[in-house]
This record gives C-alpha cells, sequence and structure tokens, in this order.
C-alpha cells in the first residue's frame, strides 16, 4: 500500500466465498476523505459483502482493508485471539453503518439508540452525548421525536434515526446498505434527501443503492460491481456513459424499471 | 461467544451450591452434649403424631425417646418422614435412631442394632364392617392390604399371600379401607384403636389378632453406633425399673404396653376434633409452611435455576464444544427425568458417594437444576428468536459480546421469555410440594401431618390446594405488570 497513502478508504484484493459459492473473486478500490462512493450492480454481485468486509461483520478469506489508521491484513491475521480482536474493534470504530432495515434498538427510545454507543462503548459523559444526539435527529429532521420507540416512528423517520445512530459515533466513514430499498416510494425522498446532506457536509460515504439518479448526484466515484468482480469504475459519468456491456445491461434494466 | 464470558455466568450456582453442601447437621451442641437425631413419622398416632393443638410433635415413642434422652445425656433433634424413608434416612445419617414402632425382626436385626423393645403388642387384621369374608390371616390370600411398603405388616400381609398396596401412613391406609380401595389392612392393635377412637368410625372393625406371638419394638440404631445403642439400652433399663415406662404407657394406653402381657390396652383416641376445629387449627401450620417452606424454595429456586438457565442457554449456544455438549448433555437429563428421581438421587443417593446434602439445601439444589434445564431451553429460544440485524447493529456500534447480550439482546428476549417463564414459575410452585419427600416441612408436608392426626382428608387437602392456588393467582398478577411494562416499547 504505497501509492495510495493518502486515501482513507484502502480494500486490496478482498476475497470471500460461502461454502462453495466464491462471492468476492478480488476487490480493489480506494476512496478519498469527503467523498462519496456508489456500489450498484445486479442483486448477488457481492455488493453487501463488500460493505460488510469493511466492518468485518464478514470475514473475508484473503486480501486487505484499511480505514484511516486502522487496517486488517486478512491473509496475516495475527494467532492471538486477542490481537485479533482489538485489531477488529479498532477497523469497526472507523465506521458507522446503516441498514437496509434500520436495525433499531426496538427496546430503546430514539434518543436511546442514538446514545447507547457514545456512552457505552465510547465512554463519553451521557449528557454530552445527550446534547450531540439531539442536534443531530434535528440535522435528521427528527427533533421533538427524542423519547419516542421506533416503533411510533414511520419507516423513513426509522431510517433518518439510524442514519443519526451511526453518525453519533463520530465514525470517519458512513457505510450505507440500500437505505431506501425497504421503504415505501413516497418516504425514499426524505431519507436521500437525509444522505444528500451528509455528502454535502464532507462526511465520506460509501453506499449501496438502486437509485441511480440519486448515484448520479452524489457519488464522486461509481463501482460496478458484477459477479464479485469490479466491472467497471470512474465517476459519476459511468452512470450516463458505461463502456462494459454487462454494466450498460444492467443500468437498462434498473432504468427500464422505473 | 468466548469462554471468558460464560465463567462468571456458571461459577456463582457453582459457589452458592458449594456453600449450601457445607451446611451439614453439627454433631455436638455448644454445650458438648451429643446431638442425636430421631426419625420419626410424626403421622402415626398415638405413637407419633403431630398434637393438634400445640402443633407438637408428641405420642407414646416421642416421649419414650425423649426420656432416654434426658437419662443418656443427649439432645435431641426430631427429623419427621414418611416411614418408607425412614431406614434410607437412618443408611444415610440423616437421622442416627428411629423411634417409630419399629418391629424387631431377623432381616432388620441383620442390618441395624436394636435395643431391649419397649412395646410388646400385636398385630390386628381391619376390613370393613360390611364385609365378612377376611376372617383369618390365611384369607387374605389373593386379596389386597394397605400397608408402609416397607413395614413389618406388610411383610406379614405378603407372607399371608395378599397384594400390597402401598401407602405412607396408617391414615392413609385406613382410608383406602373405608372407601373400599383394599380389602385390609394389617397393623399394630393400638394404632388401629387409636384411629377407632379418634374418627369414631363403624365403617371399618378390627376381624381379628394376627395368629402368632406378640411383636416386639425397639429404638434402632446403625450398626456403628454401637456406643449410642449401649447408652439407649442402659437408658431404657433404668426407665423401666423407675417406672417412667409404665407412666408413659398408662398415660397413652392405660394399661403397660412395655412389658409382655399388657392386658386390655384403652385408646382415648389422639384426635376427636370435629371438621371445623381440624380445618382452624391445620390454617396456621399450614401457613407457615407457605411462608417456610413452599415460598423460600421457590424464590430461591426460581432465581438459582434463571442463572443456571441463562448460563446453560449460552453455553448451549456456543461455538466451542467443551460449552456447548455438556450443556447440551445436562438440558437432556434433567428434561428426560423426573423431578422426584432428581430429589431423590441428590437427597438419598449423593450420601453414598459421600456428598451428604441436608433436607433444604437439597430441595433447592434439585429444583433449582431443574428449573434451570427447563428454563434454558426457553431462555434460548428467546435469545434465537431477536432478529439476527439486533446482535450486527449492536456490533457495529463497537459493542462487544458482553454488552451486546446485557444491552440489547437479554431485553429483548426477556419479553419473550416471560409468558413461558412464568409458566415455569407456576409449575415450581407446586413443584415444591415433593420436596416434601425429602423432609422439607413445606405446605404438603404440613396438610399430610393434619391430615394424618385428623383423618380428614378432603377439608385439609381442599385448604392446602387454596394455598397454592392463591400463591399462584398472585403470580400471574405479577406476570401481567411484568408484561406490560416490557410490552411498552412495541406498538
Ligand atoms: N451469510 C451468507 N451465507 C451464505 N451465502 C451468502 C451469505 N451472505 C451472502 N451470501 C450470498 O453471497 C452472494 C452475494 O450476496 P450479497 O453480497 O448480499 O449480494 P448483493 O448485496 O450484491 O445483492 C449472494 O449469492 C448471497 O446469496
Ligand atoms: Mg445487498
Amino acid at each position: 500500500m504505497t501509492a495510495t497513502t493518502s486515501s482513507l478508504i484502502e480494500v486490496r484484493g478482498l476475497h470471500k466465498a460461502f461454502g462453495d459459492q466464491e462471492v468476492l473473486k478480488g476487490i480493489d478500490f480506494t476512496a478519498e476523505e469527503g467523498t462519496a462512493t456508489a456500489l450498484l450492480g445486479p442483486s448477488g454481485s457481492g455488493k453487501t459483502t463488500v460493505l460488510r468486509s469493511l466492518n468485518v461483520l464478514e470475514t473475508p478469506d484473503a486480501g486487505a482493508v484499511r480505514i484511516a489508521d486502522a487496517s486488517i491484513d486478512f491473509d496475516h491475521l495475527p494467532d492471538d485471539k486477542s490481537a485479533r480482536r482489538r485489531e477488529i474493534k479498532a477497523l469497526r470504530a472507523r465506521s458507522g453503518m446503516v441498514f437496509q432495515s434500520h436495525n433499531l434498538f426496538p427496546h430503546m427510545t430514539v434518543l436511546q439508540n442514538l446514545v447507547e454507543g457514545p456512552v457505552l462503548v465510547q465512554g463519553r459523559a451521557a449528557d454530552e452525548a445527550e446534547v450531540d444526539a439531539r442536534r443531530l435527529l434535528e440535522q435528521v429532521g427528527l427533533a421533538g421525536r427524542e423519547s419516542a420507540y421506533p416503533a411510533q416512528l414511520s419507516g423513513g423517520q426509522q431510517q433518518r434515526v439510524g442514519i443519526a445512530r451511526a453518525l453519533a459515533l463520530k465514525p470517519q466513514v458512513v457505510l450505507l446498505d440500500e437505505p431506501t430499498s425497504a421503504l415505501d416510494p413516497e418516504l425514499v425522498g426524505e431519507v436521500l434527501s437525509v444522505i444528500r446532506d451528509l455528502a454535502q457536509q464532507g462526511w465520506t460515504l460509501v453506499i449501496v443503492t438502486h437509485e441511480i439518479r440519486f448515484a448520479g448526484d452524489v457519488a464522486d466515484q461509481v463501482l460496478f460491481l458484477d459477479d464479485g468482480v469490479v466491472a467497471e469504475r470512474g465517476g459519476a459519468e459511468v452512470l450516463t456513459d458505461p463502456q462494459q456491456e454487462r454494466t450498460k445491461q444492467f443500468l437498462r434494466r434498473v432504468l427500464e424499471a422505473r | 461467544m468466548h469462554i471468558s464470558h460464560i465463567v462468571p455466568w456458571l461459577v456463582v450456582p457453582l459457589l452458592a451450591t458449594a456453600s449450601l453442601l457445607g451446611l451439614s447437621g453439627p454433631a455436638h451442641a455448644a454445650d458438648g452434649d451429643p446431638v442425636v437425631r430421631v426419625g420419626t413419622e410424626g403421622t402415626y398416632p398415638p405413637f407419633t403424631y403431630v398434637d393438634p393443638r400445640s402443633q407438637q410433635l408428641t405420642g407414646f415413642d416421642v416421649e419414650v425417646i425423649k426420656a432416654v434422652a434426658k437419662k443418656a445425656g443427649w439432645q435431641l433433634k426430631f427429623v419427621q418422614s414418611p416411614f418408607d424413608a425412614i431406614f434410607p434416612a437412618l443408611d444415610a445419617h440423616r437421622i442416627d435412631v428411629i423411634a417409630n414402632q419399629i418391629t424387631i425382626n431377623p432381616e432388620r436385626e441383620a442390618r441395624y442394632l436394636f435395643t431391649q423393645p419397649y412395646t410388646y403388642s400385636h398385630g390386628v387384621i381391619v376390613t370393613s364392617a360390611d364385609n365378612d369374608d377376611i376372617k383369618t390371616l390365611a384369607d387374605l390370600k389373593g386379596r389386597t392390604a394397605g400397608e408402609s411398603e416397607t413395614s413389618n405388616w406388610a411383610q406379614v400381609a405378603r407372607d399371608a399371600g395378599a397384594k400390597v398396596k402401598s401407602v405412607d401412613q396408617f391414615a392413609q391406609a385406613a382410608a383406602l379401607l373405608v372407601q373400599g380401595r383394599v380389602d385390609a389392612v394389617v397393623n399394630d392393635n393400638i394404632a388401629v384403636l387409636d384411629y377407632l377412637a379418634s374418627t369414631g368410625s363403624t365403617k371399618i372393625k378390627i376381624r381379628r389378632d394376627v395368629e402368632g406371638e406378640v411383636s416386639k419394638q425397639a429404638l434402632a440404631f446403625r450398626k456403628s453406633d454401637k456406643a449410642l445403642r449401649d447408652q439407649a439400652e442402659k437408658a431404657l433399663a433404668e426407665l423401666r425399673a423407675d417406672g417412667t415406662l409404665r407412666k408413659i404407657s398408662e398415660k397413652y394406653f392405660s394399661a403397660d404396653v412395655t412389658v409382655p402381657n399388657s392386658g386390655k390396652v384403652k385408646v382415648k383416641g389422639s384426635d376427636t376434633r370435629n371438621t371445623a376445629e381440624v380445618v382452624r387449627d391445620s390454617a396456621w401450620p399450614m401457613l407457615r409452611g407457605v411462608i417456610v417452606g413452599t415460598i423460600p424454595l421457590t424464590v430461591i429456586s426460581f432465581l438459582v435455576g434463571m442463572v443456571i438457565a441463562l448460563a446453560a442457554a449460552l453455553a448451549r449456544m456456543s461455538a466451542n464444544p467443551l460449552l456447548r455438549l455438556p450443556s447440551r448433555f445436562y438440558i437432556s437429563v434433567i428434561r428426560g427425568t423426573p423431578l422426584l428421581v432428581q430429589l431423590f438421587i441428590v437427597f438419598y443417593g449423593l450420601p453414598e458417594i459421600g456428598l451428604k446434602i441436608p433436607s433444604y439445601p437439597a430441595a433447592i439444589i434439585a429444583l433449582s437444576l431443574n428449573v434451570g434445564g427447563y428454563a434454558a431451553e426457553i431462555i434460548r429460544a428467546s435469545i434465537l428468536s431477536v432478529p439476527r440485524g439486533q446482535y450486527e447493529a449492536a456490533t457495529t456500534i463497537g459493542m462487544d459480546y458482553a454488552q451486546s447480550m446485557r444491552r440489547i439482546i437479554l431485553p429483548q428476549a426477556a419479553r419473550i421469555a416471560v409468558p413461558p417463564l412464568s409458566n415455569t414459575l407456576l409449575s415450581l410452585v407446586k413443584d415444591t410440594s415433593l420436596a416434601s419427600v425429602v423432609l422439607v416441612p413445606e405446605l404438603l408436608r404440613k396438610a399430610t401431618d393434619a391430615a394424618s392426626s385428623s383423618t380428614e382428608f378432603l377439608p385439609v387437602y381442599a385448604f392446602a390446594a387454596l394455598y397454592y392456588w392463591i400463591i399462584c393467582w398472585l403470580i400471574s398478577l405479577a406476570q401481567n405488570r411484568v408484561e406490560a411494562r416490557l410490552e411498552r416499547f412495541a406498538v
């Protein structure tokens, strides 16, 4: 890892198989600080697995991941279990994750969902974490809903809380896995606009999405995945002027489906 | 899952268990007199019974052993036990002497040490009043007799060719006879006379004496306790010489049964109360059984059981086979064997390999292990029913295994687990009644005492049922409140 030491994210040679099924067959990419990277590709192409490799929810079979100063070389994992755990913990601390199905903690209020990580894991003072949490809720347009339980919110509101929860840990990177695909169409807009704001504020984002137009708007980098490899990459122009046949086909299918 | 997270969960119940193991009975009182534990039924009037008015253990045998203790300089500790558990209790060193009209016979003499007899009596055959078919012992052939399984009377009935229906105490045998469920009862003439005098029953009557010589009853000791037996022997001789034995006997029987050919025995009846009095008198002792037995047994066993269950559930889900397999085995054994058998193993079985656990801790250990096995599967299923995404979300905000369990998974699992765990708790309340077989003075034991001295089975057991039902009803109320609290976040 020499030429790109300035990149915030660096992914090299990721391989992952589930049983006999090879899902990732060597994924490489880098992302600069303050940019948004969009991961596109047909269902089952490995997008989620790439994202989950970045915070080791999946453990790749080979390759390396670095975010800022935390890195794991999956080819040379430390033998010592606790050393391995320390590495994973350090890498995880660099990113926050927004799930397709939000995965909010249903037994905690909105505010508790946000302060749980900062207080319990990062050891921050509760009142200070609360002030931050309220500001974040305001930012995602949910001021006043602090004491609601997740089940009392709409899908779009839930996903915005999910985003705020990821931000509450002040990560260097926010990972979003199809943040709008579980939502009713009329709720998609409010969530996308929150993510647009994040990009404008300079958060480093990695987003798996099928929203082509949205990706074209916010993405500084587009990675098109197919069958476990990056089939095409480039700036947002990849979406309007794809070079690879597989990319063209995919985009045609997605746009027709709209 | 990591072993280090499991260990504290496992250590706590083990330590609790170990500290309970240390609680065996003291061998000597503070002032140096030996403490001698006396096994007696307490349900065999007029020899050994709980006086309905004073609630004190009393009776002919009880007074005799007390007089012996006074002469021999013993301190006594009475342990009430069903007859069939008395010899096992002596073998297991839970008691040191039996004072319970133990008839001397060759089989028992081979295993135990006896004093000289302090009662001479004879067996009688009892049948229902309208049954004229049974006139002699020989007529018992092919009939059924109600007897304590391990008593000499059971042996007499069996030798005569009768089928023996096993009962816990004489009052049950009498009830079976009155209800026509057995054809006859063979028992001591004095016990039968007491029953007739107490109940005024005309439904059963004594057919005739059992043929053969009189039977002799004495105190029984372990073979290894010769010194103790000799002290008792000496004391009995003195009591006989100074007339004390005769005085005790005349108080109960208006005759001296401590010598052969006592003459005509008259028994006042140890209990002549009517039903209302019986219910009134037994209400408080049974409530005491609830307070000192049923409730603490339930609460402690449930709490300890929950800790065991959580540890077993987490171990069962572990990737490590050294945790997973023992846990599976434990759960399988607990769920695959009757609680009564588990109780017997802990209380009567373990002493044979040197683990002597007093009755109360033994009951708690058996009940806790039992609850733990059932609740482990409930907790495991509840944890598994929490969506995987919850665990992942906790992981991505940096929680480790223990934190995500404590803060995220278990609170959600609790909501799912409360209704089935409440069922487990309700079952436990009722299962504590089995602790009576390991001699814990809980509600059922108290009810049985009251029923046997009064022979008023219906009102006494109905009253006991009422107590159980009230406890369970209160638990259901508490369950509703807990559920409402846990439901507040689910809209
Ligand atoms: N935990 C898993 N076990 C087995 N197969 C999996 C697992 N996760 C993903 N896969 C498989 O890996 C392939 C890629 O999955 P994924 O990364 O979720 O694709 P995408 O997000 O691009 O739709 C799919 O065929 C999926 O079925
Ligand atoms: Mg996916």
